[in-house]
């Protein structure tokens, strides 16, 4: 699903910052993997080349078979609307638009018409129990709530591949565990899942932990998910 | 594209930037509002002014008596020059020279039944009622039978005429024989007149006149021209005529007096000179109007696009592509400036209505005992409204057009972690 080839990314602000150098992975389809490192590390800056919001500098980047390198503005929306799903830390929801709103929105690129889209966006919605909660804004939701209203909004597309940066950064314990739950359910129906962390607790819950530090891949360590109790505290 | 949901977002956002967009629009509307009343009024001074004037012929001229200034072969100075049938006879004579109308004036008393007025007769051909753009309210102007029959007939002013209803009860005077200086002359018009004070003015033929009166002196020789076209043609025309005619009077040729020469050519080119000038002047300021309003837009774009940079690195990320970001954003600017442009189109184009409205129902602007009109039909053409409209709606685009393609040109990681 994603093959990384030497992958190199400089920074030019006022001093060049090298912040990847030289990055080689491959994550197989269905996956679950985690990328773990102190902050600084580059994980962020990794995970936005995963998903074509950012340009690298140097090697290959095959995204399902495809080399994503020099696309067009145009190529990068398709890729990103039809294959990827985003999680952020801040959420990224839109304001000044409902929950459904917000989950519809990809579909509205997609040119899928108002009706399909809200009863789509709907499905979603109630399947992470957040049918009541449809016509507000999230500002009147609580962080957990939002940050399933944007796990909604990621799958509403039924991408290939889900990328989070940070999914759990800013909910506490409890809510954490209940949206890394959420996220190993959704990996479990076959979507491919990278996730960005520097807890060790959430990187245990994933099948696949990838330690970077200072811009290069250290070590992947496998792991099993199962062995732990999610129930218990994972801070 | 340009489906419902596509508008249903740009009115979002601009229902989501209420102060925003009022500001902007506000901007717009008075732009074009102050363009069309601009434009309008300098419309209203110019059918105004040169509506006194319209209904003139352009190409005559006048000479007036007048004394001299400069002593000359003998003669001091402060004589003054009488014309007489001699400058008629050169006048006549000349090539530019198509008609001379020549003024004979003689003063009266006006006779019918009982009343009596004091009037100022004017043996006149019939050209001079283009010339001096006499209006007719009732019957008819001296005719050229007339003048070919010396009939005795004549043209009364319009305040002669009600005097003269009023104190007989004759429902109209056409017809009526009056007497002036005991002579018998029938009415056969009236005019709209230019009597000044309790003065009347009647017309008569002027071969009338010259067979009872056998006049030579004149103090007013109005002529109309040919192949006169530019203001230069005038000018050396008028300085060679003035040359001749000191030769005939014997008075200095470069006497600044002894006879006057007012030529109505040069008269209404520069006052159209003038009128182009204020009008170009106008432009100006409308233009200038506009431009401001326009970068008004444009600023106001540069902001909004500025505050939604997150949304747009949002939207990015779930796969807007650049043309629908580009379009909602140019979209955006361009109904702001149709809808409120059209609202500043129809409220200037509204009030220089009523405003011409009230005008015309109240007889503001123009002078009734002068006859005289200073402001007339404050209106603009409708092409010019629509050429500044159709201006307005493409400098939206541009003002909307260029913050948009800076949005689109940024990477969707930045946008999204923009403060
Ligand atoms: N747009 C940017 N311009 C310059 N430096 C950046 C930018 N984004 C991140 N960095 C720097 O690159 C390094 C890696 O950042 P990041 O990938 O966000 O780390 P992590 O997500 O692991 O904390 C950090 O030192 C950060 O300051
Ligand atoms: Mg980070």
């Amino acid at each position: 699903m994603i093959k990384l080839e030497n992958i190199n990314k400089t920074y030019f602000g006022a001093q060049p910052l090298h912040v990847l150098k030289g990055i080689n992975l491959d994550v197989t389809e269905g996956e679950l993997v985690s990328i773990m490192g102190a902050s600084g590390s580059g994980k962020s800056t990794l995970l936005n080349i995963l998903g074509i919001l950012d340009n690298y500098d140097e090697g290959d980047y095959y995204l399902a078979g495809k080399l994503v390198k020099n696309l067009s503005e145009n190529q990068a929306a398709e890729f990103r609307n039809k294959l990827i799903g985003f999680i952020f830390q801040s959420f990224n929801l839109i304001p000044f638009k409902t929950a459904l709103e917000n989950v519809a929105l990809p579909l509205f690129y997609q040119g899928v018409n108002r009706k399909k889209r809200n009863t789509m966006a709907m499905e979603y919605l109630e399947r992470f129990g957040l049918k009541d909660w449809a016509e507000h804004y999230p500002n009147e939701l609580s962080g957990g709530q939002k940050q399933r209203v944007s796990i909604a909004r990621a799958l509403v597309t039924s991408p290939k591949i889900i990328l989070a940066d940070e999914p759990t950064g800013a909910l506490d314990s409890k809510t954490s565990a209940e949206v890394m739950q959420i996220l190993r359910e959704v990996n479990a129906t076959g979507i491919t899942m990278v996730i960005v962390t520097h807890e060790r607790g959430i990187a245990n819950l994933t099948r696949k932990i990838v330690h970077l530090k200072d811009g290069i891949i250290e070590s992947i360590e496998e792991n099993d998910p199962d062995k732990m109790d999610f129930t218990k505290e994972i801070k | 594209m340009f489906n419902k949901d596509f508008w249903s977002e740009i009115f979002m956002a601009l229902r989501r930037n209420k102060l925003r967009t009022i500001l902007t629009g506000f901007a717009i509307s008075w732009g074009i509002f102050m363009l069309i009343v601009l434009l309008s009024a300098g419309n209203g001074l110019k059918n105004g002014v040169t509506g006194n004037f319209a209904d003139r012929i352009k190409n005559t001229y006048t000479i007036w008596s007048s004394s001299t200034e400069l002593p000359y072969k003998g003669h001091k100075a402060g004589r003054f020059i009488v014309l007489n049938n001699k400058d008629i006879q050169f006048l006549e004579s000349l090539y530019e020279v198509e008609e001379v109308s020549p003024v004979l004036s003689k003063g009266g008393t006006l006779i019918f039944g009982e009343k009596s007025r004091s009037v100022s007769l004017e043996g006149v051909k019939p050209i001079y009622k283009n010339i001096q753009g006499i209006k007719i309210v009732e019957g008819r102007f001296i005719n050229e039978n007339d003048m070919k029959n010396k009939l005795k007939v004549v043209v009364i002013d319009k305040t002669t005429n009600e005097e003269l209803l009023r104190t007989t009860g004759e429902p109209s005077m056409i017809g009526k024989i009056v007497y002036i200086n005991n002579l018998g002359f029938k009415v056969v018009g009236v005019s709209k007149g230019m009597a000044f004070g309790e003065m009347g003015q009647c017309y008569a033929p002027y071969s009338t006149l010259q067979a009872i009166y056998n006049v030579n002196e004149y103090y007013q020789l109005t002529f109309t021209t040919k192949g006169l076209n530019t203001k230069e043609d005038n000018e050396t025309f008028k300085t060679e005529l003035k040359r001749k005619i000191a030769a005939i009077h014997d008075f200095s040729p470069d006497d600044n007096r002894g006879v006057w020469i007012d030529s109505e050519m040069i008269n209404s080119l520069e006052t159209l000179r003038i009128f182009n000038t204020i009008n170009i002047f106008i432009w100006v300021i409308g233009i200038a109007m506009l431009i401001s309003g326009v970068v008004g837009v444009s600023n106001i774009m540069r902001i909004t696009v500025k505050e939604r940079t997150n949304e747009i690195g949002i939207r990015k990320a779930l796969g807007a592509k650049p043309r629908s970001i580009l379009l909602s954003i140019v979209m955006e600017s361009l109904v702001i400036t149709t809808i409120f442009g059209y609202i500043g189109m129809i409220s200037g184009v509204g009030v220089m209505e009523i405003v011409n409205m009230i005008m015309e129902s109240s007889g503001a602007g123009t002078n009734a005992e002068m006859e005289m009109s200073v402001f007339v039909n404050p209106t603009v053409d409708i092409n010019i409204v629509l050429m500044a409209t159709l201006v307005l709606i493409v400098s939206g685009v541009a003002a909307g057009f260029a913050p948009a393609w800076n949005s689109v040109k940024v990477k969707p990681i930045e946008a999204m972690n923009y403060r």
